[in-house]
C-alpha cells in the first residue's frame, strides 16, 4: 500500500464575522493516496470547500485554523504565503466551480496557461508557449494552436473548464482538488469533464479530490467517499461499500441524502422521504450530534453526546449512535 | 391542514456555548470597531451641528461681521474671544459658527434639491427607458457639462451674489449627479427577478416605482448624498474664497480663508482654523457614508 | 411539434395551455454595444398542457427552455407564435386585459431570494397579487396570507413579518410559492425552481409541489436541466435542444425507450448511484454549437453519432412513433441509422432501450 500523499488530521477552521464566531470546519481528518479519487460530499455549509481551501492556504487573513495537513510529510498549515506559492501549482492545484470567473477575460487563454507555467519554472516565453499548447492538447481541446490565441468568452463553458484544468496541471501537481468543478456545467459536458479528469489522473498518477454535493457523481467516479455535515465528517467509506446493490449506508444523514435525490427509476409523483428543518447555524452548533434536530431516529444520547467518527467496519467509518441497519432502509 | 415544518433551532433547548476557537477578545474588538466607525463621525457631526445652530441660541456670541478695531488680532483663549479675533477685530469663533451655518444650509439645501429633482428624473429615465431615458439623459448631460464654479460665477455676476444664488448654481451641479446615480441604481434593480415577479403579480408601473424601486435604491442614494454634502461644502467654501459666494461682510469659512491669506506668515491660525473645520467636517461625512454603506451592504 | 391529446386529462378535454410555433429572438451585443448577431432562442416550438397534468421541459444551457417559459408568460412577448390559455389567446391582448387573462398563470423563479423584494415583509410579498387584482379587503387579504403561509408549511406567527434576508433558501422559495398560489391559479410555471436548493431542502419543496398539485388541482410547466428531477415530477417530458423540441412523450416512455439520440445522450450522462454500472461511452461528442449560427437541418447533427447527409440538408419534422410519443429525428433510435458503421450503435441502443 502506497504512502498517503495528503494527510489531514483534526482540521478546524473558524471565522470571526460581525462579532460572532462561525465554526466552519470542526475536526476533519482524512488521507489521500496517489492515484486515488476521493469525493467529499456535502451540502452548502458542510465545510467541504472551506476544508480544502484551508489546505491550499486560500482562506482570508484572520481565519483561525488549527490541526494539521501534511502533503508528503510536509506541514501545510501555517506556511507563509511565499512558501505556499511554491507548493501550489507544483505539488497541489485546485480547479474551481465557475470557469467564467476564474479566468481573466482580458487575457488570451494560452497566455494564462503560460503564465502559470512560468510562475513555477524558469523557462523562456517560447518554451512556455509550446508547453501550453501541449497542455491544451492534454485536456483534449481540438485545434490547440488556434485556441491558444483565443479569449475566454470565445470558448464554451466546457472548454473554459478544460483550460482551468490545463492551468491547474501546468506543473504536474501530485494532488488536484476539483471544487464543484462540474456543477456549473451541463450534464453532458459534466460527463466529458469527469472522464477527462479520471484519464488525466491515470496518466499523471495524481491524487484527485472532488468536492461536490452530488452523490451520483461520487458513486460513479470516486474510489473513496467522505460525507460531511455541519463541519464534521459523518461517514467515510470506499464508494463500493456505500452505493449500489451491496451498499450499506450507515449514517442517517447519508441515507437521507440518498433517498432525497431524484432517481430515474422512481415512478412520477412519488413523495420523497423528507427530512425537515435545515442545517444548523455554524455560529450556534447544537450539542451532541449536529444532525439530531432533523433526524427521525434521534434519541436522547444523540442530543447530548456528539458521536465520534470511528471505523465500525473494515474501511467504513461513521459517526452515529443509531445507524441504519444492513441494507440501509431501516 | 398542513403541518408546519419544525424549525431546527426550536427542537433543542439553548445549547451551552462550545469551547471557542476565536478568542472573545478578537470578537469584541471587531464589534467595537464597527460601532466606532459609525458613531465617532456621527457624533462629531452632531457636535458641529449643535455648535453652529444651537449654541448661539443659548449663548450670545459676538457679532461675526462687525468688529471693534480696538480688539484687532487678539490671540486664541483671550477673554470673551475663545479663538481670538482677526485683523479687523471680528471674533473668529463666531465666524466659524455662523460660517458653519451657511456651509450646512447651502450644502443640505443643494443636496435636497438635487436628490428630489435628480432622483425623480433618474428613476423615470432608468425605469421607462426608451425615449424617456434618451431625453432625460441628454438633459442631465447638458447640466453636468456646465462647470459648477463657472456657472456660479456667472450667476453671481448677473444676479448679484447671495446665499440663494449659490444654492441655485450648485444645484445645477447636484441634480445631474443624483440623476446619474439614481438612473444607474434603477437600471440595476429593474433587471432583478423580484421586479419581474412584481409585474407578474399584477402591480402597475407607478406602484412598482414607489414601492419597489425607491426603497431599494434609497440606501445607495443616502450614502451618496452624505458624500455629496461634503463636496458641496467644499465648493461653497471655494466660491466664498473667490468672492462669488456669500457677499462680505457675511461670515463663511471660505471667506475666512481668503482673509487669512493676507497675513498667512504672520498669523497662520486665521487660515488654519477654518481649514481644519472644513477638513474634519468633510472627512466625518465621508466616514459616516462609509460606515452606513458597510451597515446597509450597499455596493 | 404538437404534444397534445396524449396527456393525463380526460379524452377530448381542451388543453389548459396551448403554444403554437413560438419563436423568440435576442440581439447579441458585442463589447461596446454593437449588434453582433441574432440568437433564435426558441425556434418554432409547439406543445399543450392538459388540465391537471405536469409537463416537464428538460434541456441544457442554450436550449431555450427558460426563454420559452417567459414567452408563454408574454414577459417578454414572443416574436411570433400564439399562446392560448384557458381558451383565450394571450398574444393578442394588452394591458389590463392581458393582466386579467394571465391571472391564473403564475411563475416561480429559480433564485428564491432574487424573486422577493428584500425591503418587503413576507406578509406584503404574499399579499401583493391580492392587492393588484383587488381580491378582497384588507382583513380578508390578511387572513388569506395566513392561510397561504400555513399551506406552504410556514408558521404565520413566526414568518409573516420577517424579511427575506431572515429566511433560508427553502423558506424563501416557499414564500415565493405562497405568493404564486395566492390567486388560485390553474397553471404554475416553475423555472428551475429547485435547482439552487440543497438536496434535502429540494426534496421538501418538491413534496410541497406534489401536495399543492393534489390539494389545489394545479397543472405545472416544470422546467429544469436535471432529467431525473423532471421525470420524477412530470407526467409528460419534453426534451429541448438549441431552441427546438427533440422529443415529447410520457415520462416512463422517454426514459425506457428514448427515441432521440440527444435524449439517449442525456440519459447516459446522468451519473447513477450504482458504481461500476457500465457507464455507456459518451454517446455525444464535441461542443455545443454557437446559437447564433445553428447547424443547418437538424441542429443536433454536429454532435450526433448517427448523423448522415440527410440530417444536414433537411430539418426533421416531428412525428408520432408511439402513443403520445413524438420525436423530431430522421433516424430515431428504434430504427437503424443511415450508415453501416453506426447501425450497430443504433441497434445496440435500441436493444438497450427495449431491454430496460
Amino acid at each position: 500500500m502506497s504512502e498517503a500523499l495528503l494527510e489531514v488530521a483534526d482540521l478546524r477552521v473558524a471565522f470571526a464575522t460581525a462579532g460572532r464566531e462561525v465554526r466552519a470546519v470542526d475536526g476533519v481528518s482524512f488521507s489521500v493516496r496517489p492515484g486515488v479519487t476521493l469525493a467529499i460530499i456535502g451540502e452548502s455549509g458542510s465545510g467541504k470547500t472551506v476544508s480544502c481551501r484551508a489546505i491550499m492556504g486560500l482562506l482570508p487573513e484572520g481565519t483561525i485554523i488549527s490541526g494539521s495537513a501534511r502533503l508528503r510529510g510536509r506541514e501545510l498549515l501555517g506556511l507563509s504565503d511565499s512558501e505556499l506559492r511554491r507548493h501550489r501549482g507544483s505539488e497541489m492545484a485546485m480547479v474551481f466551480q465557475d470557469p467564467a470567473r476564474s479566468l481573466n477575460p482580458t487575457m488570451r487563454v494560452g497566455v494564462q496557461i503560460a503564465e502559470a507555467i512560468r510562475t513555477h519554472r524558469k523557462v523562456s516565453k517560447r518554451e512556455a508557449q509550446a508547453q501550453s499548447i501541449e497542455l491544451l492538447r492534454l485536456v483534449r481541446i481540438p485545434a490547440a494552436e488556434r485556441r491558444f490565441h483565443e479569449y475566454p468568452h470565445q470558448l464554451s463553458g466546457g472548454m473554459r473548464q478544460r483550460v482551468m484544468i490545463a492551468i491547474a496541471l501546468a506543473c504536474r501537481p501530485r494532488l488536484l482538488i476539483a471544487d464543484e468543478a462540474t456543477t456549473a456545467l451541463d450534464v453532458t459536458t459534466q460527463a466529458q469533464i469527469m472522464e477527462l479528469m479520471l484519464e488525466l489522473q491515470q496518466e499523471l498518477d495524481m491524487a484527485l479530490i472532488m468536492i461536490s454535493h452530488d452523490l451520483g457523481l461520487a458513486a460513479s467516479y470516486a474510489d473513496e467517499v467522505i460525507v460531511m455535515y455541519a463541519g464534521k465528517v459523518v461517514e467515510q467509506a470506499p464508494a463500493g461499500r456505500l452505493f449500489g446493490a451491496g451498499g450499506a449506508v450507515r449514517m442517517r444523514y447519508t441515507r437521507a441524502l440518498l433517498d432525497a435525490i431524484p432517481h430515474l427509476e422512481r415512478p412520477a409523483h412519488t413523495l420523497l422521504p423528507v427530512v425537515s428543518g435545515r442545517p444548523p447555524d455554524p455560529s450556534a452548533l447544537p450539542p451532541g450530534c449536529s444532525f439530531a434536530p432533523r433526524c427521525q431516529y434521534a434519541a436522547d444520547d444523540c442530543r447530548t453526546k456528539a458521536p465520534v467518527l470511528a471505523e465500525h467496519a473494515p474501511g467504513h467509518s461513521w459517526a452515529c449512535w443509531h445507524p441504519c441497519e444492513n441494507g440501509g432502509t431501516a | 391542514m398542513a403541518v408546519p415544518i419544525p424549525d431546527a433551532t426550536l427542537a433543542t433547548p439553548t445549547p451551552p456555548p462550545l469551547p471557542s476557537l476565536v478568542s472573545s477578545r478578537r470578537l469584541r474588538t471587531q464589534r467595537l470597531g464597527r460601532a466606532l466607525r459609525l458613531w465617532v463621525p456621527a457624533g462629531f457631526l452632531i457636535l458641529v451641528l449643535a455648535m453652529c445652530f444651537l449654541w448661539p441660541m443659548v449663548y450670545t456670541l459676538p457679532s461675526p461681521t462687525n468688529g471693534n478695531i480696538v480688539n484687532a488680532s487678539l490671540p486664541p483663549f483671550s477673554p470673551g474671544h475663545w479663538l481670538g479675533t482677526d485683523q479687523v477685530g471680528v471674533d473668529i469663533f463666531s465666524q466659524i459658527v455662523y460660517g458653519g451655518r451657511v456651509a450646512f444650509e447651502v450644502s443640505v439645501a443643494t443636496t435636497v434639491i438635487g436628490m428630489v429633482i435628480g432622483c425623480a428624473l433618474g428613476v423615470l429615465a432608468g425605469y421607462f427607458g426608451g425615449w424617456v431615458d434618451a431625453v432625460i439623459s441628454r438633459v442631465l448631460d447638458i447640466l453636468i457639462a456646465f462647470p459648477a464654479l463657472v456657472l456660479a460665477l456667472v450667476i453671481a455676476e448677473g444676479l448679484g451674489p447671495s446665499e440663494f444664488h449659490v444654492i441655485l448654481a450648485l444645484a445645477v451641479f447636484s441634480i445631474p449627479a443624483f440623476g446619474r446615480v439614481s438612473r444607474g441604481a434603477t437600471l440595476v434593480v429593474r433587471g432583478l427577478p423580484y421586479m419581474t415577479a412584481a409585474r407578474l403579480s399584477g402591480t402597475r408601473g407607478w406602484r412598482i416605482i414607489v414601492r419597489h424601486v425607491l426603497p431599494n435604491i434609497m440606501p445607495g442614494i443616502v450614502t451618496f448624498s452624505l458624500l455629496g454634502i461634503g463636496v458641496v461644502i467644499i465648493l461653497e467654501g471655494a466660491l466664498d474664497f473667490l468672492g462669488y459666494g456669500i457677499p462680505p461682510p457675511g461670515a463663511s469659512w471660505g471667506a475666512m480663508i481668503a482673509n487669512g491669506q493676507q497675513v498667512l506668515t504672520a498669523q497662520p491660525e486665521y487660515v488654519l482654523i477654518p481649514s481644519i473645520f472644513l477638513l474634519i467636517t468633510v472627512v466625518a461625512l465621508n466616514m459616516l457614508g462609509d460606515a452606513l454603506r458597510e451597515r446597509w451592504g450597499v455596493q | 411539434m404538437s404534444a397534445g391529446s396524449s396527456g393525463a386529462g380526460p379524452a377530448g378535454a381542451q388543453p389548459l395551455l396551448s403554444a403554437r410555433d413560438l419563436v423568440q429572438e435576442f440581439v447579441v451585443r458585442e463589447r461596446g454595444g454593437a449588434k453582433g448577431g441574432v440568437v433564435q432562442a426558441v425556434s418554432g416550438v409547439s406543445f399543450d398542457v392538459m388540465p391537471g397534468e405536469t409537463l416537464g421541459i428538460v434541456g441544457e444551457t442554450g436550449s431555450g427552455k427558460s426563454t420559452l417559459a417567459r414567452a408563454v408568460l408574454q414577459a417578454p412577448r414572443p416574436k411570433s407564435g400564439t399562446v392560448t390559455f384557458r381558451g383565450t389567446e394571450l398574444t393578442a391582448l394588452h394591458g389590463r386585459k392581458l393582466l386579467q387573462a394571465r391571472r391564473h398563470m403564475q411563475f416561480v423563479f429559480q433564485d428564491p431570494f432574487g424573486s422577493l423584494d428584500p425591503k418587503w415583509q413576507v406578509r406584503s410579498i404574499i399579499e401583493e397579487p391580492l392587492v393588484a387584482y383587488r381580491a378582497g379587503g384588507r382583513a380578508e387579504r390578511r387572513k388569506r396570507v395566513d392561510e397561504l403561509l400555513d399551506l406552504v408549511g410556514l408558521d404565520p406567527a413566526r414568518y409573516a413579518r420577517r424579511h427575506p434576508r431572515e429566511l433560508s433558501g427553502g423558506q424563501a422559495q416557499r414564500v415565493a410559492i405562497a405568493r404564486a398560489v395566492a390567486l388560485e391559479p390553474s397553471l404554475l410555471i416553475c423555472d428551475e425552481a429547485v435547482s439552487s436548493l440543497d438536496v434535502l431542502i429540494q426534496a421538501q419543496v418538491l413534496n410541497l409541489f406534489e401536495r399543492l398539485r393534489s390539494e389545489l388541482g394545479l397543472s405545472y410547466l416544470f422546467i429544469a436541466h436535471d432529467l431525473a428531477l423532471v421525470k420524477q415530477v412530470s407526467d409528460r417530458v419534453a426534451v429541448m435542444y438549441l431552441g427546438k423540441l427533440c422529443e415529447v412523450g410520457p415520462g416512463e416512455a422517454v426514459y425506457r425507450q428514448p427515441l432521440h439520440p440527444y435524449t439517449r445522450a442525456l440519459l447516459d450522462s446522468i451519473p447513477s448511484t450504482e458504481p461500476g454500472a457500465a457507464r455507456a461511452a459518451a454517446t455525444i461528442k464535441g461542443e455545443p454549437p454557437s446559437p447564433i449560427h445553428p447547424p443547418s437541418g437538424c441542429r443536433f447533427r454536429t454532435r450526433c453519432p448517427r448523423a448522415a447527409d440527410l440530417c444536414a440538408s433537411e430539418e426533421p419534422r416531428p412525428r408520432e412513433l408511439a402513443a403520445g410519443h413524438m420525436v423530431a429525428c430522421h433516424f430515431p433510435l428504434t430504427q437503424p441509422a443511415a450508415t453501416d458503421t453506426t447501425a450497430a450503435a443504433g441497434t445496440t441502443a435500441a436493444a438497450k432501450g427495449a431491454a430496460e
